[in-house]
């Protein structure tokens, strides 16, 4: 039998059978059931295997990640890729309910799938597959490339200020990256980093723009390398994020610019191509899932674009123009494997396949552990402590509210006595089963982040509400260009309804602050991390500034047991489910 | 290089605005109060300018800082004595002063191109507007997001 390009959809097949012979049968199917190869499967392809990541956010340790339940986005976007989830995400990719997939995939059934196919990533597992496709296509023939957000995340990332990933990296043998919130440990120890990082730190859309320094005017990295795999030239050009001077405090980049320069963009591609004679152009980028094929709608003559930033992962690449787009989840779950048929300047054939790290099926790679067990060492102590357990399941993600933001602000409340708190809509986290343990490491997964302090001070009604206008139209623009790619801000204290698809400055409606309508010239205490509104305040409490991390470990081991509902504070009129089909209201 | 070319260029522009500042606003009364139909109409004589793909209007998508906008605006225009540029103006549609910049050039600048850095006090449109030296007004535009930004 000939194996399809659809290997990935192959797989979900087998998975699919075992759950339907055990509906017959009785007894639940084990991961030790589905076999190694299915998950190594794929149809060689070519003279060049490219190997994605993005979006590992630190995570050198297995995890459980659950994919969101809400992913709304303007109308003309929802149920595309990008904004898919859930049941509109398994039938868009044809997931067979229950598989290894469908877990990895999907927010359905998440606990119970957790329970038999155990935790995602880790190094050591990732080690094992890239190893594994070195030595079945030959080394000379593969190039490792990571999308970014790769430094951030956990707390042994935010106490060695980035280097043990960099480690990990090595230990991986990333080739080539490009960067977000690696920028948020500041210039200066970006520069140290990428020092240590044996492959190359690439991005054609940072500038200087501090008019009195030497770097004005001019590329702060190279805009593209070009690498020879298999006989061919690749030329990759990278691309980092484009908003991290609005999304992340600017000191830390202060004299850097970013944005998306597509002009720019265009010339290194022409130049790749005329000049340079490459036989294939791929950008590395963390532009977002939506913004690139935006970007490849106005940017020609891309063969590839590895996209990241968005966390999506993607079972099937999608084509615009000619330019193909993979973007490989988040957290480690994945490596995305692009084989590509390169020669004489074109582009042949590609295969491509997203490989789920099951950590349950691929075997760790000893090295590996003993690497994470090192780079743990010296914080094991403080990560390792037990602070609670928690009754349900504490999850990130979702477009408006999750269970583990939640629990955040009901921490900042509780300490900080303000009317509202306001926790950022990053999709990096983790997730608790229900009756797990909440070690300090996990608090650290949720809230690591080098400007950690949680602000109180003094807002206006009227300037609530604008905001919170402000940050609708960020995540809901029906222009890719102008979203930023994150969740709404989660709100303590707050209740509101939504309409998506009403213009900016509309989109929000019976806004109510501790159960009563927000009275716009009343002025609110109101208590903030991870953004910049303590700048839009007055009044700043600076006695009680404090980290985060700190509230949220001292009211889970208050607590011992914490129990947060699943019930949102958010009210969607125009959608009836979290999950829309494309051009539909509904499921 | 190309970019130290372009910054003599916009140096010799900045030079040129400075010696001879625009004359249509004057009977127009205050430019600095006008709406921006108005400022532009106060620039052109009240021809409607042609929208032009002629006129490359270089923003980012959103202003990583709106108190210091980059804008550049290129025209393509030969420059020479008989076809050239004689001024580029920049407007924004929700500014209390919409006139952002007024420049006259001059076949002698030998390329149409200025850069210039604008503050926006909200998320709108910014407009250039472009005079050639037969009399004819080309304009372009975009629009540019100013947030106080959050996310990840």
């Amino acid at each position: 039998m000939e194996v399809s390009r659809r290997d990935f959809m192959h797989i979900a097949a087998i998975f699919g059978l075992g759950v339907a012979s055990n509906a017959f049968g009785g007894g639940i199917k084990q991961a030790s059931d589905i076999k190694l190869e299915d998950i190594y499967d794929f149809k060689d392809t070519g003279n060049i295997t490219l190997l994605h990541m993005c979006d590992m956010h630190a995570h050198i340790k297995p995890l459980y990640w659950r994919e969101p339940s809400t992913l709304i986005s303007a109308p003309n976007l929802v149920g595309t890729p990008g904004f898919l989830c859930g049941e509109s995400f398994a039938k868009f990719y044809g997931l067979e309910p229950s598989s290894l997939d469908a877990y990895f995939d999907t927010y359905i059934d998440f606990v119970s799938l957790a329970h038999k196919f155990g935790k995602m990533g880790g190094i050591a597992h990732m080690k094992s597959v890239i190893d594994y496709v070195k030595k079945a296509r030959g080394k000379d023939k593969v190039l490792l490339l990571d999308s970014g957000d790769t430094w951030q995340g956990t707390g042994v990332a935010l106490k060695s200020k980035g280097e043990a990933i960099v480690k990990a990296q090595n230990y991986l043998g990333v080739d080539v990256m490009v960067g977000h919130w690696e920028f948020t440990y500041g210039k200066e120890q970006v520069k140290n980093l990428i020092d240590k990082l044996d492959g190359k730190f690439i991005s054609q859309n940072i500038v200087g723009d501090d008019p009195f320094s030497d770097e004005y005017e001019e590329l702060i990295f190279e805009p593209y390398t070009i690498e020879e795999r298999g006989g061919a030239k690749i030329g990759i050009i990278g691309q980092s994020f484009p908003f991290t001077s609005t999304a992340n405090p600017k000191e830390f980049t202060q004299g850097w610019s970013f944005g998306l320069r597509l002009d720019t963009l265009q010339e290194y591609v022409d130049e790749l191509r005329k000049e340079k004679k490459v036989d294939c152009v791929v950008v590395l980028s963390h532009d977002g899932f939506s913004v690139d094929q935006e970007v490849a709608r106005r940017v020609h003559g891309i063969d590839f674009i590895l996209s990241g930033h968005t966390h999506d992962p993607a079972p099937k690449p999608i084509q615009i123009n000619n330019t193909v787009i993979v973007i490989a989840g988040s957290h480690g779950k994945y490596i995305g494997r692009l084989d590509i048929d390169a020669k004489d300047g074109k582009v042949r054939d590609y295969e491509y396949k997203l490989i789920p790290i099951a950590s349950k099926l691929i075997p760790a790679d000893r090295e590996g552990e003993r690497l994470v067990e090192k780079l743990y060492a010296p914080y094991r102590k403080e990560l390792n402590e037990v602070l609670g357990k928690t009754k349900g399941l504490l999850y990130k993600r979702d477009t408006f509210f999750s269970t583990f933001d939640q629990l955040i602000n009901d921490a900042i409340m509780d300490e900080m006595g303000c009317d509202i708190s306001f926790t950022p809509g990053y999709r990096w986290g983790t997730t608790i089963l229900p009756g797990g343990n909440i070690l300090m490491d996990n608090v650290y997964e949720m809230c690591g982040i080098t400007y950690p302090n949680v602000y109180t001070f003094e807002l206006k009604g009227s300037k609530i509400a604008q905001l919170l206008e402000d940050i609708a139209d960020n995540v809901f623009n029906a222009n890719p260009l102008y979203q930023q790619g994150g969740d709404m801000s989660r709100l303590g204290g707050v209740t509101y309804s939504i309409a998506i698809s009403n213009p900016a400055g509309k989109r929000i409606s019976n806004l109510k602050v501790g159960g009563k309508p927000l009275d716009p010239n009343k002025t609110y205490v109101v208590s903030s991390w991870g953004g910049n509104l303590q700048k839009a305040g007055s009044n700043l409490r600076k006695n009680k500034i404090r980290p985060v991390y700190e509230i949220v470990r001292d009211y889970i081991k208050k607590k011992g047991v914490v129990d947060v509902s699943n019930e949102g504070n958010v009210t969607l009129l125009d959608y009836s489910c979290g999950c829309p089909k494309k051009g539909k209201k509904s499921c | 290089m190309e970019r130290r070319e372009f910054f003599k260029t916009v140096g010799a522009v900045a030079a040129v605005s400075a010696v001879l500042p625009t004359v249509s606003f004057a009977k127009s009364g205050n430019p600095n109060k006008m709406d921006y139909k108005t400022a532009i109409s106060a620039v052109t004589n009240g021809k409607q300018p042609k929208m032009s793909d002629k006129v490359k209007l270089k923003v980012p998508e959103i202003a990583e800082n709106g108190a210091v906008v980059p804008v550049t605006v290129i025209v393509d225009s030969p420059m020479t004595p008989q076809n050239y540029v004689k001024s580029i103006h920049i407007f924004s549609t929700k500014n209390s002063n919409a006139r952002c910049l007024d420049t006259n050039l001059s076949p002698a600048n030998g390329k149409a191109m200025v850069a210039t850095r604008i503050k926006l006090n909200g998320t709108q449109e910014v407009i250039a507007v472009v005079e050639l030296s037969n009399g004819e007004f080309l304009m372009n535009k975009k629009s540019i997001k100013v947030t106080i930004g959050g996310c990840g």
